[in-house]
């Protein structure tokens, strides 16, 4: 009986937190996705129709050169996801690679944790002026920036999971067994040490985000006519006190995106744990 | 603590050194010439080889580069390229603003991650300690360009309480360099301070549960001052680190924030320097930043053993 009356907490992705995260990434997602379906306005279209406040017409009004705000806002999504899932893979991929590279002697396992370290170092925006100085603004440098400091990320994570794993039975059952260090490697523990990154993997995807718009905002990204959340936000600035609706959707994209991604790594880490 | 300096000092210089020298290399790697981009579009191949000979570009990589310690070292930092007037100047103009900031927001979080780590720890209400979880989350996944833009519209805009942005000179005129001051470093101190109170938080926690806080609370020592004299200074040492983590991470942000809020810092200077291609501006500052977080290192390991006398220098 009591134990009918504790209430069960479900866990990982199915938990409260891990069901608000999903809707509120979903809800953008979807929005970006289906774009060309809910707004028939190209969104670098100019009219002469400068700032009008939402309506029937423009659903959230038009922007400072009478660009329709909600088209650019459903596009400037578009954007940010094809970033961050451009970016993201390229700095798991490589930080996974650094990992394996780490697990082969000390000597580079050494090496690798300095890299590591090296990048860490860099304040992450002081990092894209770097890169920025180096290529010049675009989209370009925004994923270089993101796959650089997702990098140790990926790679520590890994790292830490082929230490434990690499001492485990199975793995000294199978090198006992006369497979090589890398077959050991490779296509036991490699398997086994892969979950945690999952969770890196969203909580990366917020930071993609993040940096994505960081850097459009301070006009080192995404370079406008082409509409993403950052450069968006960083064009309403200058009509924050005349028309703050200009601000309100893009915040509230950017908002939902990074904190839905948050917590369903949080979710996922609860979930990984138990 | 004198023989402990003496030997983190050279490797904290030898730091410093490569990064100086990364810089340089990485700044000569961009594929566009500033001489041709300062000549201007119409200038003959002769005028820009003239520009060129002035700045010192046509010397070889190793001679500029020595020739760029050398001004460093007698801290002659020369003229800018692109912006206008001596380095020197431009970075000294911008460091006052940027420190001024920094050092509010470093109070900010001090406080507010004091606050929310007593309050998270000591709670008896769930839904304190669960709002209190939600709010952290949520500030620490936010961006600061979100919260910056949201704290000016309901501070600002909407209530019309505190400036949207700009800069008062504190010794002009102070009560208004405080209303200035109070939202970038709110919005510069908010992700900081959230993860400084969940460490305070997990700290106190963690002391609060040892024994010799259950042996003064059987004797009869009330409940704040076991917190204030026992379980909070011993929670403190892994806190000191974050902190400084974190100050590393100011510099950083605020990069951004003087964006936001129009603020007249070196996030700015440095914004300039990377979209004009300004060599000798973007490479003094990016070499300051890295110093000040190698300083800020060296200061952490030593407030962190006159913390905790368990740990000597050595």
């Amino acid at each position: 009986m009591a134990l009918l009356l504790t209430r069960r907490r479900r866990p990982g992705l199915l938990s409260a937190r891990g069901l608000t995260g999903l809707a509120l990434v979903g809800a953008v997602a979807l929005a970006g996705l289906f774009a060309p379906l809910l707004t028939s306005y190209d969104p670098v279209a100019q009219s002469d129709l400068a700032l009008a406040g939402p309506g029937a017409d423009h659903l959230l009004g038009t922007d400072d050169i009478g660009r329709d705000l909600f088209s650019r806002v459903l596009y400037g999504i578009r954007t940010d996801l094809l970033i961050s899932f451009t970016a993201v893979p390229v700095g798991a991929l490589l930080g996974c690679a650094f990992a394996l590279l780490a697990a082969t002697s000390r000597w580079a396992d050494m090496s690798v944790q300095r890299l590591f370290d090296l990048i860490l170092a860099f304040p992450g925006l002081i990092l894209a002026l770097a890169v920025t100085a180096i290529l010049g603004p675009g989209a370009l440098p925004v994923v270089i920036v993101i796959a650089l400091a997702e990098i140790p990320g990926f790679g520590r994570q890994l790292r830490a999971g082929i230490l434990v794993q690499r001492e485990r039975e199975y793995a000294l059952a199978a090198r006992v067994g006369g497979a090589s260090r890398l077959r050991v490697l490779v296509r036991h523990v490699l398997p086994n040490a892969v979950d945690p990154l999952i969770v890196q993997g969203a909580v990366a995807m917020s930071v993609a985000v993040f940096i994505e718009g960081a850097m459009s905002f301070l006009g080192v990204g995404v370079r406008p006519p082409e509409p993403s959340l950052g450069s968006i936000l960083s064009q309403s600035m200058a009509y924050l006190s005349t028309h703050p609706a200009f601000a309100i959707a893009p915040l509230t994209a950017v908002t939902a995106l990074v904190l839905g991604f948050a917590l369903i790594a949080e979710a996922l880490n609860k979930g990984i744990r138990r | 603590m004198r023989s402990y300096l003496l030997k983190r000092l050279p490797s904290a210089a030898l730091v410093l050194l490569l990064a100086s020298f990364v810089i340089f290399a990485i700044l000569r790697l961009i594929p566009g010439d500033p001489a041709t981009s300062l000549a201007g579009p119409d200038a003959g191949p002769e005028a820009v080889a003239a520009i060129r000979a002035r700045l010192g570009l046509d010397q070889p990589f190793l001679t500029q580069y020595a020739g760029w310690l050398g001004d460093l070292l007698t801290g002659d930092l020369g003229p800018s390229y692109a912006i206008g007037g001596e380095v020197s100047e431009l970075i000294g103009n911008g460091l006052g603003a940027t420190v001024e900031l920094t050092l509010a927001a470093l109070l900010l979080v001090v406080v507010l991650g004091l606050a929310i780590g007593l309050v998270g720890a000591t709670t008896r209400r769930p839904w304190v300690a669960g709002a209190l979880r939600a709010l952290t989350t949520a500030v620490l996944a936010v961006p600061p360009f979100v919260t910056g833009i949201a704290l000016v519209l309901v501070f600002a805009v909407t209530l019309g309480l505190l400036p949207p942005g700009g800069h008062e000179s504190v010794l002009d005129a102070p009560d208004l360099a405080v209303q200035y001051l109070l939202l970038p470093a709110l919005c510069l101190a908010l992700p900081s301070a959230a993860i400084l109170g969940r460490y305070v938080k997990d700290g106190l926690e963690r002391t609060l549960a040892e024994d010799y806080v259950r042996t003064a609370t059987a004797l009869g020592v009330p409940r704040k001052r076991i917190i204030r004299r026992h379980a909070l200074p011993n929670a403190l040492p892994p806190v000191v680190t974050v902190l400084g983590m974190q100050i590393g991470q100011l510099l950083g942000g605020a990069v951004l924030v003087e964006a936001i809020f129009a603020w007249p810092g070196l996030g700015q200077l440095a914004e300039q320097g990377v979209v004009r291609r300004d060599y000798p501006v973007v490479q003094d500052l990016l070499l300051l930043m890295v110093g000040v977080f190698v300083l800020v290192q060296l200061l952490t390991d030593l407030v962190y053993a006159w913390l905790d006398p368990r740990i000597r220098w050595e």
